[in-house]
């Protein structure tokens, strides 16, 4: 694969990233489920490329949605970047040699990411003695099950991104 | 080795360590500054932002008008009545600042007065996480707006206080946020104490007016207002209304709960207050 090809492809991968960050960002928001819950979607997408492109694209992909959420949203500092640059890591290698490079495994990928990053945020939120468990719970289990729900969407964009650049198609 | 490292992305990963506290170490340094990366990104991301803000409005507008026609309808009466008797209260209020003022030269106390400079914005983006409640605007530094800055409605009801500010954008944290904390006035009975955002009341769309006095004898309805204490912020903003009063699990403090005046999901146009002077 030329650099040409390489280029070609990720600028594919990033057009495909745009109405998903969209979404998340500035429409999901004025939209929330049941007046309180919005979804994450960024790490859905970070888990998709991770599962069909694999380690070491799904490390590069993660850092650059890491980045992304860091920099357009309010209130990061700067944890966001190694997390879902290491959590591509992982969900690519966990596909390539222990689940398949299909839809169930990316929805496994994405639970687990997702999972990860509540439990993240609840461990700190008690860490920092701001709420009681229940009433973190009361917020992390609905945001985990609604932005599961989006994962069949973000994975058939990402899909066909991929059945067009993804892998080697333009060697 | 080093091909496995290259195949398995961990040069990648120590690049994003390092990135992650390269934006940790400088959102630390610049305090209400946002930091140079996130000021760059923000900053040419502000026309999506506004864009893509300005066409869901549209379409807000849109769908209440097909949809909610007779509900706005009911509404706009209700208004019409509302309007209808403020302007009495006007007429009523003006004649006693006059007395007030009258009242004032004879014992010669300085003229009473309230000076804001203001700054509107457009609403371009509301937070995205469950875990805050915050706000983006459609303009930053470059015309004065400081990390700090009061937020408020055309009515002057509190919307929250600038996190964060870029050139052409900043955040505004709610007053229903977990990291706001003003000081609040319970207007019938001048009980004085701390207005919190609080996690679980947040998602509820509510807050705490914490650290009540002991004595303390609101009722539901009561009028909160900001106490200025500190003259951080004006005094006088109105906040909302006392829910009801609970005692602290450790049964030394009172708190209430407040509902807000504002609906921030609906949120188009604010006024920041860059600037104040009161004289009361």
């Amino acid at each position: 694969m030329t650099r040409r090809d390489l280029i070609h492809k990720w600028l594919a991968y990033a057009l495909g990233l745009l109405p998903v960050w969209l979404l998340d960002a500035y429409i999901l928001p004025r939209v929330p489920l049941w007046g309180t819950v919005v979804p994450m979607l960024l790490p859905l997408a970070a888990a998709a490329v991770a599962v069909l492109e694999g380690a070491y694209a799904g490390t590069g992909f993660g850092m650059a949605v890491g980045l992304l959420w860091e920099l357009t949203y309010p209130g990061g500092f700067g944890g966001q970047v190694f997390f879902l640059a290491l959590a591509g890591m992982v969900m690519g290698a966990v596909s390539q040699y222990a689940l398949s490079q299909s839809f169930p495994g990316c929805l496994i990928c994405s639970a687990g990411v997702l999972g990860l990053l509540d439990f993240l945020r609840v461990g700190r939120m008690l860490f920092i003695n701001a709420a009681d468990l229940p009433d973190l719970l009361q917020v992390a289990i609905p945001e985990f099950c609604w932005s599961l729900v989006w994962t069949p969407l973000v994975w058939l964009l990402f899909r066909s991104v991929y059945n067009r650049v993804g892998g080697t198609k333009l060697a | 080795m080093k091909d496995f490292f290259r195949q398995n992305g961990i040069l990648l990963l120590v690049i994003a360590f390092l990135l992650s506290v390269l934006i940790g170490v400088l959102s630390f340094v610049m305090g209400g500054q946002a930091d140079p990366l996130s000021n760059l990104v923000n900053t040419i991301t502000a026309p999506v932002r506004g864009g893509v803000s300005a066409a869901a409005d549209w379409l807000e507008g849109v769908y209440g008008y097909v949809f909610r026609y007779g509900e706005m309808e009911e509404e706009l009466k209700a208004l019409r009545a509302q309007v209808g008797k403020l302007e009495e209260e006007v007429r009523q209020g003006e004649e006693a600042s006059r007395e007030n003022e009258q009242l004032r030269k004879l014992l010669d106390l300085k003229e009473r007065r309230r000076e804001f400079t203001f700054e509107t914005a457009k609403v371009t983006a509301r937070s995205a996480s469950n875990w805050e409640s915050t706000l983006t605007l459609s303009k930053g530094s470059s015309v004065g707006i400081e990390a700090g800055d009061c937020v408020i409605t055309e009515t002057g009801v509190l919307v929250g206080i600038v996190a964060e500010t870029g050139i052409n954008w900043s955040t505004v944290s709610t007053i229903i946020n977990t990291d706001t904390a003003i000081g609040g006035i319970v207007t019938r009975t001048y009980s004085a104490g701390v207005l919190e955002g609080d996690f679980s009341l947040m998602n509820q769309g509510k807050l705490k007016l914490n650290y009540l006095p002991e004595g303390a004898q609101l009722v539901s309805g009561d009028e909160v207002l900001t106490s200025g204490r500190g003259d951080m912020f004006p005094s006088g903003l109105p906040v909302g209304q006392v829910e009801e009063v609970f005692t602290d699990p450790s049964g030394q403090t009172r708190y209430a709960v407040v509902i807000p005046s504002v609906a921030l999901d609906s949120l188009i146009e604010v006024f920041v207050i860059k600037d104040f002077e009161i004289v009361e």
